[in-house]
């Protein structure tokens, strides 16, 4: 399997490389917009602590990102097995944390 | 793709997840060690699966980033707690279709393992009606608005 790698003619490592990228933009939009209400001046500890949650929740999705796209380096790329499920629950986190947030 | 094939749970008719609990979950978190089914795909077609899920992932943040703008952007709506309403939606669409995401990314994974037709499914169908769904509701209310 190592000895016949191929060069990888369609980029696949490459576009999935570039998708987490985007992934992590748009996991940015969301971590400043959770973020935005600690930074008004009214702003009190529900809002810090709101903000600090969803930092955390950013970091985590940044850094889950970073370590696959470091992954895909491999030849061949191994598929992603648990970064995906890990991903796919701190983003629904998110949405708890918000939606509590908004209900409060 | 069909989507006549296995639009149900999947999950649920096997017996090999049966067992478990907390089967789905599991099949999350490791879709090639529970069991340890068929042979690895290639990995282009792993790829492909997980860039599906990204662009879903990415779905899903925006409707998130959607709900949160909506509940810090728009003004008091006339009827009472209309915009606190919206925001909800928009979120808890958001966590859905992070859920669905890496459910439908493992069941396709598991079923390229085996060599088995991909899972098939209507939620992008039914997120487009409720997406349209809500548009109209929301042309309405600019129209009533714009009228009264």
């Amino acid at each position: 399997m190592t000895e016949l790698w191929t060069p990888d003619h369609g980029a696949a490592a490459e576009r999935t490389r570039l998708a987490w990228r985007r992934t992590v933009l748009s996991a940015s939009v969301v971590g400043l917009l959770a973020a935005r209400p600690a930074f008004h001046p009214d702003a009190g500890p529900r809002e810090w602590v709101t903000a600090a949650l969803s930092a955390l929740g950013w970091t985590v999705l940044v850094a889950l990102a970073y370590r696959r796209a470091r992954g895909l380096g491999r030849r061949p790329p191994h598929p992603g097995r648990r970064t995906i499920a890990a991903y796919a629950l701190t983003t629904i986190a998110l949405a708890v944390l918000a939606s509590s947030v908004v209900m409060l | 793709m069909t989507k006549s094939a296995s639009c149900g749970p999947a999950i649920l008719t096997e017996p090999v997840d049966n067992r478990w609990v907390f089967g789905a979950l599991r099949l999350w978190i490791d879709p090639e060690k529970t069991p340890t089914v068929g042979r690895t795909p290639d990995y282009r077609f792993s790829l492909a699966n997980e860039r599906t899920f990204l662009a879903w992932i990415r779905t899903g943040l925006a409707l998130i980033a959607g709900g949160l703008g909506v509940a810090q952007f728009l003004p008091p709506l006339p009827v009472p707690h209309l915009r606190e309403i919206m925001a909800i939606v928009l979120l808890v669409l958001g966590g859905l279709v992070a859920l669905r995401a890496v459910d439908h990314w493992a069941r396709t994974e598991r079923a390229m393992r085996l060599g088995q037709e991909l899972p098939g499914s209507r939620f992008p169908a039914v997120l487009a009606v409720a997406v349209a769904l809500g548009a109209v509701a929301l042309i309405v209310a600019v129209l009533i608005q714009a009228a009264g």
